[in-house]
């Protein structure tokens, strides 16, 4: 790789000011929106980048095509660590990284920092909160309220302060890869790989219902999957999709559609 | 007491904006202790709002959004918690458990919107590969205020005009719909893992991604934090051992042809 990373249209990278990074913390305060059980963050979390990106890369339509590609794949995590990782992302583009590189980091960390993020502000910052507020407001007195919405106004922007911490982490690690890039691209499709095989049981639920038996006896259908190893329908699932999505070229939107039938069909047929 | 058609509106506009609030996660606004308050200045029973405030927050406290899930929603148990202590004239706990059915109802609103925007990345997809920026983010918001300002309508018809008939509905909903789309909203993640596997999913990964499920299957964990150290500790590990692989030189094997070498 050159000194100089070029956009493909061959002209030289921008580098972000400070200002673009702060404005990237203000633009994800919308990081959910658009939300779906399907890509969940996805959406929003590629539009918040848009600006920063095209100050990198100019009007290089096939470097934007490629980047709003790749980040449109699944994401979710909590949306303070959802900014820190648009920081790095962008700070990894500034460089010329290498986008296979930078889309297996993505996949690899947006899963943990969900679970730093979570503990962090679900269930530390909203009881604590939640806390002094009810405390002042039982009796009334509007300082709870007023108490709470302040907490939360410095909590929602200091996503800014999250936008440079990953900007300037991101910079850093890609100063330290250099010619290392082949070697971390495998090594983060381990780590992403790893965290997507644990993620299939937390978030995907397939299960049959406690009291569905076979015809004869007491045994539940559930219990016999349960057996043979737990979570085993989550993963025969998203084993079935990848399948009808690799091998057969299945429309998405069949796929989702099939989904909810199939919901509702097994809520009609009372089997889940 | 009745509610006036201009506190109904005004109701629609705030719930809206909270309702927003919501989607984004920013400032907290969907939490009772905001959206209660804001009904009160409404009602113009700022203490009321307040009091409900209190009693709802504390209630909805345990109810979070982690990890992509509906709970019972907090904002319309915050705003119908207050009108309803306002309209009956009962104490706040009495109206917090009113208020229940419409948590459900907006739960039930949240879950549908959340299957149904299932749609929406595909044509997203398409945008991102024209790299269309203004139809991409035009889709987006507008996908996003729709939400919103369906959410603030259904607020407006549960406060200003059809309190009674809307409670009535949700006790005599069939349940099988709202339980089928609970069922669909726990295999859709399936669809957008196994998309996110068409690129990570290699040959060479496989074994990572077992290895990867079966520690969250069996292993109690409090999240994927363990199971990134040891991903990291694999990777670091593969890392090493490639390197020194081409370094050594033995194998004629360079970019590119890994994944079909026998």
């Amino acid at each position: 790789m050159a000194s100089n990373p070029t956009n493909k249209k061959g002209e030289p990278l921008k580098t972000l000011s400070k200002k673009d990074i702060t404005q990237l913390g203000i633009n994800s305060l919308t990081e959910q929106i658009a939300f779906s059980f399907e890509r969940m963050q996805a959406p929003g979390w590629t539009m918040n980048m848009i600006p920063g990106f095209k100050k990198i890369y100019g009007d290089s339509k096939e470097d934007l095509s490629e980047f709003m590609t790749y980040n449109m794949e699944f994401m979710n995590t909590e949306p303070h660590m959802a900014t820190l990782l648009q920081g790095m992302v962008l700070a990894m583009e500034e460089k010329g990284t290498d986008r296979k590189l930078i889309s297996s980091v993505r996949n690899g960390l947006f899963g943990p920092m969900a679970g730093i993020g979570d503990s962090l502000f679900w269930y530390t910052v909203l009881p604590i909160t939640a806390g002094i507020a009810c405390s002042l407001a039982k009796s009334g007195s509007v300082l709870g309220p007023l108490v709470f919405i302040a907490i939360y106004l410095v909590v929602g922007f200091s996503r800014i302060w999250f936008a440079h911490l990953g900007y300037n982490l991101g910079s850093k690690a890609v100063e330290k890869v250099g010619t290392a890039t082949k070697y971390l691209t495998g090594a983060a499709g381990i780590l992403g790989t790893t965290v997507i095989g644990a993620l299939i049981p937390s978030y995907v639920t397939v299960e049959f219902q406690k009291k569905l038996v076979f015809g004869v006896g007491s045994t539940t259908v559930q219990s016999v999957f349960n057996q043979l190893l737990p979570n085993v329908l989550p993963l025969a699932t998203v084993f079935l999709i990848y399948w009808l999505f690799k091998k057969k070229h299945v429309n998405t939107i069949a796929v989702i559609g099939g989904v909810i039938v199939f919901g509702l069909l097994m809520s009609l047929l009372n089997w889940m | 007491m009745q509610l006036t058609l201009v506190q109904g509106l005004l109701l629609f506009i705030v719930g809206a904006i909270c309702q927003f609030d919501q989607q984004t996660e920013a400032f907290y606004w969907f939490r009772p202790m905001v959206a209660s308050f804001f009904t009160g200045i409404i009602l113009g029973n700022v203490e009321l709002g307040v009091t409900c405030g209190a009693v709802t927050e504390l209630a909805y406290l345990g109810m979070t959004n982690v990890g992509g899930t509906v709970p019972p929603d907090p904002l319309f148990a915050g705003i119908m918690t207050v009108v309803l202590a306002y309209t009956t004239g009962k104490t706040p706990e009495t109206a917090l458990g009113l208020s229940y059915p419409f948590a459900l109802l907006a739960q039930g609103i949240g879950i549908l919107f959340k299957t149904v925007y299932s749609f929406v990345p595909h044509k997203l997809d398409k945008y991102a590969a024209e790299a269309d920026v203004k139809h991409f983010n035009g889709l987006i918001w507008g996908v996003t205020i729709f939400e919103a300002v369906f959410c603030g309508f259904v607020i407006f018809l549960c406060t200003y005009a059809l309190q009674a008939p809307i409670q009535a509905f949700v006790n005599s909903f069939p349940t099988w719909v709202t339980h089928g789309l609970e069922i669909a909203g726990g295999v859709l993640p399936a669809v957008g893992l196994a998309m996110l596997l068409l690129s990570t999913l290699k040959p060479e990964t496989y074994p990572y991604l077992f290895i990867g499920f079966i520690m969250a299957t069996f292993l109690k964990m409090p999240n994927v934090l363990p199971v990134a150290i040891v991903g990291a500790a694999l990777a670091a590990i593969d890392y090493r051992y490639q390197k020194r692989f081409d370094e050594c030189g033995t194998a004629a094997i360079d970019d590119g042809g890994d994944s079909d070498g026998i």
